[in-house]
C-alpha cells in the first residue's frame, strides 16, 4: 500500500492538472455563443441597481468599460461565502455547504503548505499548517456528513439526488473523516503527515500508519475523480458567469467577435423540421423564407 | 377515490419516471385551493376541467393543459417517429454545426447543476401553482439530463440509475416534454439565484428548439402563425403591406380625433435618423401606443420613419423563444431593411422580447456590414427619457395624477439591464408613481413571457391566467392596496412598456374582473407621456375605456 499511495500521489496530481487544463480548453474552445447576459452584471459600472450600457442613447458610439473589481468581488462572495445559497436556499443548506467548501479549500491550503515546508524547509509555518489541516478536517467532515443527511432527510432534495451525488459526498466525507481519525489516533499526526509529504516530493517514500496512508489514498482518488464529476463546478463557474452571464461584448465589425461569428455562420446545420433547409450553412439558411418552398 | 383526491396524491408523488408513464391521467392538476393566495382578490373564476375533446385528441397528460396541441400518435410508426426524432434532436443540441448558438451555455447548465434547489422559489409559476413539482425549474432540466445520460453517455450505459440515467423515452415522454417545455416563461429569475450559474431557462428554451427545429412541433401562434407567417406575409399578425398602409391612415385620423392636431406618420423615409419598428400587434390591439410614439417623435423634432416592407413593420421575433433559424431569418430581414433605408439606427417600440431579440441576441447572428456597429439597435426607453430630460417637450405631471405602478418586462430589464430610463420618466410625469415589490432586475414575469401572451389555443389561456399571471396580479394589487376602492380611486394604471406583457395583463385583468372591481387599467409608457403633454389640450388616456 505504501508504494501505491506514494506513486498515486504523483500520478493523481499530474492527472488532476492535465484534466483541469484539458476540460478548460475543451469548454473554452466551444463555439462563441449568442449573447445571454443576465443582470445585475457585476462588471457593469451601474451594477448597484442592475443597469447596463444599453440604458444610454447611441451606446454603440460611446466608450465602454468593465469594472473588473466588481466581478472579482461578486465571484469572491460566491466562492468564499456562498452568498446565494445563504440568501435564497430555503432548505437550510448553507451552514453545511459553507463548511464543506471551506473544508475543501483549507485541505488544499494545508497540502500546499506541507509542500512548501518540504520544498523550502520553512518549518516555521508548521503551526499555521497544522491549524489549516485540523480546521479542514473538522469543517469538511461536518459539512459533508450533514449535507448527506440533509439530502437524504428531505423529500424534495432526496428525489433530485442520484446515488452518484451521495457517492460524491461520501467520498468527501471519507477524505475528511479519515483525516479526523488519523489526527485523533496517530500520535503527532501532523508531523507524520509532514514527513510523508516531504518524502513524496523528494521521491523518498516514508512509511506511515495505515490510517494516514488511507487518508492520502482517498485524497489522491478524489483528485483523479474530481475533474470527471460534478465537483468540477468550481471551474465551470468561470464559464457560466464570466463567459456567459457577464459576457456583454458588442459585435463590432472587424473585431474578434465578428470574425468568430462570421466563421460560425459557415457551419452546416442538419435540423429536420419542414421549415428548415438542411445541409446549408447558417449564412445560406437565413436567406430562405421557408424550407417547404424548396421541397415543392 | 375521487379524481380530485387521486390527483392530489399524484401531485405529491410525481417523479422523473412518471414523465414516461402510459395513460391520459395528468401528472398533476392544480385546483383553486392549491394555488397561491392573492390578498384583496376575493372570489375568482373556478378552474375549468380539461375539455374531454382535448383529452381524446391531444397531449394533455402532463398537467391537463394543452399548449401545443400535439395529436396523439395513431400507429406504432408514428410513435417511433416521435421517439427517433426526439433523440436525434437532443443529440443535435450538443453539436457545433447545428447548435453553436447556445451549445456552451446548454452544456454547462446540463453538466453542473448540484440540485440544491436554491432556484426553485424564484419561479413565479412554481410558487403560484402551489409548488406543483412539475413546474419546479429543475424538474424539466433533470428529466432531460437523465435522458441524455441514459442514451448518449458511456457512464449512463454502464452505470444506469447510479448516475441518474433512468428515464425511458417513449412517445408519452416526448409529447409530455414538448408541453413541459412550455411551462417556463424563460424569465431567467431562477438563473439569477443559482450559485453555480446554471440556467434552467436555457434548458427549457433549447428543449423547445429541439421540437421546433427537428420535429416542427411548436405552438401554432409561435411557429406557423408566428415566424412563418411573419416571413411569408410580412407580420405575425397577418398584416400585409396594404394592411399597414390602412393602419397608418387610421392612426393619423385617430390622432387628429384624440388631440385635435394632425400628425403625419412617416413611412419609408430614406435617410431618416431612426427606423422605428413596433410589435405589429400594437397597430391592431393598442393603436394608441404607436400613435403616442408618432406624437412624441413629431413634437420632439426627431427624424424617424416606419417601414412598409414585409417584416420591416413588425418587430416581433418569435424565434427568440424556440427557433434559432427563424430568429436569424427575421433579424436578417430587419437589418437589411434598415440598411436599405439608410437610417442611422433602429429603435424598437415598447416590446420586450423584440428588443432583446434584435439588440442582444441578434448581435451575434449578424456579422460584418450588418453588425451592431454598422446598424446600431436600441430600446425605445432611453430615447423616451431623453425627450423628457432634454426638455424637448413640456410635460405637466398633474395630468397623470392617479396611482401608477410599473411592471418591468424581463427581456428589457433582467436580460438587458434597462432599468432607470422608464423609472426616471415615470417619476417626472406621474406624481403618484410607486414601485411594486420586487422590482427592477428582480421583478417577476408578467406570466406571458416566451410567447404565452399570444397563445390562445386550447385551454392554455387558463394556465396563463391562473399560474402565469397570478404573481404579477398579487404584486399589482399590493402596490395599489391603499387605493383599491373603485369609488374613491376610479383609475389606476399598471404601466407595462411591452406588448406581450400588456396582452397578458389585459387577459388577466379580464379573467379576474380587476377593471370592474378595482378600476385597474394598464398601458404603455408613451400613452402616459402624451397624456401629460402641455401642448395637448385634452386627455390622451380614455379613463373609462378598458380594452
Amino acid at each position: 500500500m505504501d508504494v501505491t499511495v506514494f506513486c498515486l500521489a504523483w500520478i493523481s496530481v499530474v492527472l488532476f492538472i492535465f484534466m483541469v487544463v484539458y476540460r478548460f480548453v475543451k469548454f473554452n474552445s466551444m463555439p462563441l455563443h449568442l449573447r445571454w447576459e443576465l443582470y445585475p452584471l457585476p462588471l457593469e459600472p451601474k451594477h448597484h441597481y442592475g443597469g447596463s450600457f444599453m440604458e444610454e442613447l447611441d451606446y454603440v458610439r460611446k466608450p465602454r468599460h468593465h469594472e473588473r473589481i466588481g466581478g472579482i468581488l461578486d465571484m469572491a462572495s460566491e466562492v468564499f461565502y456562498l452568498k446565494k445559497v445563504k440568501e435564497y436556499n430555503r432548505f437550510g443548506m448553507w451552514p453545511f455547504s459553507f463548511s464543506m467548501h471551506w473544508g475543501i479549500y483549507l485541505l488544499f491550503v494545508w497540502l500546499f503548505l506541507l509542500v512548501v515546508e518540504g520544498l523550502f524547509n520553512w518549518y516555521a509555518i508548521a503551526p499555521l499548517t497544522n491549524v489549516c489541516g485540523a480546521v479542514a478536517f473538522i469543517l469538511g467532515a461536518f459539512g459533508s456528513l450533514f449535507l448527506i443527511l440533509k439530502r437524504a432527510g428531505n423529500e424534495e432534495l432526496a428525489s433530485y439526488t442520484a446515488p452518484v451525488d451521495y457517492f460524491n459526498l461520501l467520498l468527501l466525507l471519507a477524505v475528511f473523516g479519515t483525516g479526523l481519525i488519523a489526527w485523533f489516533t496517530v500520535p503527532s499526526y501532523f508531523d507524520v503527515a509532514r514527513s510523508y509529504v516531504a518524502g513524496v516530493i523528494r521521491f523518498q517514500p516514508v512509511s506511515a500508519p495505515f490510517i494516514v496512508l488511507l487518508n492520502f489514498l482517498l485524497f489522491e482518488l478524489f483528485l483523479i475523480y474530481m475533474p470527471f464529476s460534478k465537483l468540477f463546478h468550481y471551474m465551470a463557474k468561470y464559464f457560466t458567469f464570466d463567459k456567459i452571464f457577464w459576457d456583454d461584448i458588442l459585435n463590432v465589425k472587424g473585431s474578434w467577435v465578428d470574425k468568430r461569428v462570421t466563421s460560425q455562420l459557415s457551419y452546416k446545420l442538419t435540423w429536420s423540421a419542414p421549415h428548415v433547409v438542411p445541409n446549408k450553412t447558417w449564412a445560406e439558411e437565413v436567406e430562405f423564407v421557408d424550407g417547404r418552398d424548396i421541397a415543392q | 377515490m375521487s379524481t380530485a383526491a387521486a390527483r392530489a396524491i399524484a401531485k405529491k408523488r410525481v417523479s422523473f419516471k412518471d414523465i414516461s408513464r402510459p395513460g391520459d391521467e395528468p401528472l398533476c392538476w392544480a385546483e383553486l385551493d392549491d394555488l397561491m393566495g392573492v390578498p384583496y382578490l376575493g372570489e375568482e373564476p373556478p378552474v375549468e376541467p380539461t375539455p374531454q375533446k382535448f383529452v381524446e385528441k391531444y397531449e394533455t397528460s402532463l398537467d391537463g393543459y394543452c399548449c401545443i396541441g400535439i395529436p396523439k400518435p395513431q400507429t406504432k410508426e408514428e410513435e417511433d417517429f416521435l421517439v427517433r426524432r426526439f433523440l436525434s434532436g437532443l443529440e443535435k443540441l450538443f453539436t457545433s454545426g447545428d447548435s453553436w448558438t447556445f451549445q456552451q451555455v446548454l452544456r454547462l447548465s446540463f453538466d453542473y447543476c448540484v440540485k440544491c434547489q436554491t432556484c426553485a422559489d424564484a419561479c413565479h409559476a412554481y410558487i403560484a401553482s402551489g409548488r406543483q413539482e412539475i413546474y419546479r425549474p429543475t424538474y424539466r432540466s433533470e428529466i432531460l439530463r437523465r435522458i441524455w445520460k441514459k442514451y448518449f453517455t458511456p457512464e449512463g450505459r454502464l452505470l444506469g440509475g447510479f448516475v441518474g440515467a433512468d428515464v425511458e423515452v417513449n412517445w408519452r415522454t416526448v409529447t409530455r416534454l414538448a408541453e413541459l417545455g412550455h411551462r417556463c416563461t424563460l424569465c431567467r429569475r431562477c438563473a439569477q439565484r443559482c450559485p453555480i450559474g446554471v440556467d434552467n431557462a436555457i434548458i427549457a428554451r433549447e428543449l423547445r428548439k429541439l421540437f421546433s427545429q427537428e420535429l416542427g412541433i411548436a405552438p401554432v401562434e409561435i411557429l406557423e402563425k408566428g415566424c412563418v407567417q411573419h416571413l411569408r406575409v410580412g407580420s405575425s399578425t397577418g398584416m400585409n403591406p396594404p394592411g399597414l398602409k390602412d393602419a397608418v391612415e387610421f392612426m393619423e385620423d385617430d390622432i387628429g380625433d384624440r388631440i385635435g392636431k394632425k400628425v403625419k406618420i412617416p413611412v419609408d423615409k430614406k435617410g431618416a435618423d431612426i427606423l422605428l419598428i413596433h410589435n405589429a400587434g400594437e397597430f391592431l390591439s393598442w393603436p394608441e401606443n404607436p400613435e403616442a410614439f408618432a406624437i412624441l417623435f413629431d413634437a420632439a423634432g426627431i427624424s424617424w420613419t416606419l417601414s412598409s416592407e414585409p417584416v420591416g413593420y413588425d418587430a416581433v421575433n418569435y424565434g427568440l423563444w424556440n427557433d434559432d433559424v427563424e430568429l436569424a431569418r427575421v433579424a436578417l430581414r430587419h437589418t437589411q431593411i434598415a440598411k436599405k433605408l439608410g437610417v442611422k439606427k433602429v429603435v424598437i417600440g415598447e416590446c420586450g422580447h423584440a428588443t432583446k431579440a434584435y439588440v442582444v441576441i441578434a448581435d451575434r447572428v449578424l456579422a460584418g456590414d450588418l453588425s451592431s456597429s454598422e446598424i446600431p439597435r436600441e430600446s425605445c426607453l432611453p430615447i423616451l427619457w431623453e425627450i423628457i430630460r432634454s426638455g424637448a417637450i413640456k410635460f405637466d405631471s398633474s395630468r397623470n395624477n392617479f396611482p401608477v405602478t410599473l411592471h418591468d418586462p424581463c427581456n428589457m430589464v433582467r436580460a438587458m439591464g434597462i432599468v432607470q430610463p422608464q423609472r426616471l420618466a415615470l417619476k417626472a410625469i406621474a406624481p403618484q408613481f410607486r414601485e411594486m415589490a420586487p422590482n427592477g432586475v428582480f421583478n417577476y414575469c408578467c406570466g406571458g413571457g416566451s410567447g404565452y401572451a399570444i397563445i390562445q389555443s386550447y385551454n392554455f389561456p387558463q394556465w396563463r391566467n391562473k399560474m402565469g399571471f397570478r404573481m404579477k396580479m398579487r404584486q399589482t394589487l399590493e402596490a395599489f392596496k391603499n387605493e383599491l376602492d373603485p369609488e374613491k380611486y376610479p383609475f389606476k394604471y399598471l404601466c407595462a412598456p411591452c406588448s406581450n406583457c400588456k396582452g397578458t395583463i389585459r387577459d388577466g385583468i379580464t379573467h379576474y374582473g380587476l377593471w370592474d372591481r378595482f378600476r385597474l387599467n394598464y398601458g404603455g409608457l408613451v400613452e402616459l407621456m402624451v397624456n401629460a403633454m402641455v401642448d395637448i389640450d385634452r386627455p390622451f388616456i380614455e379613463y373609462d375605456d378598458f380594452h
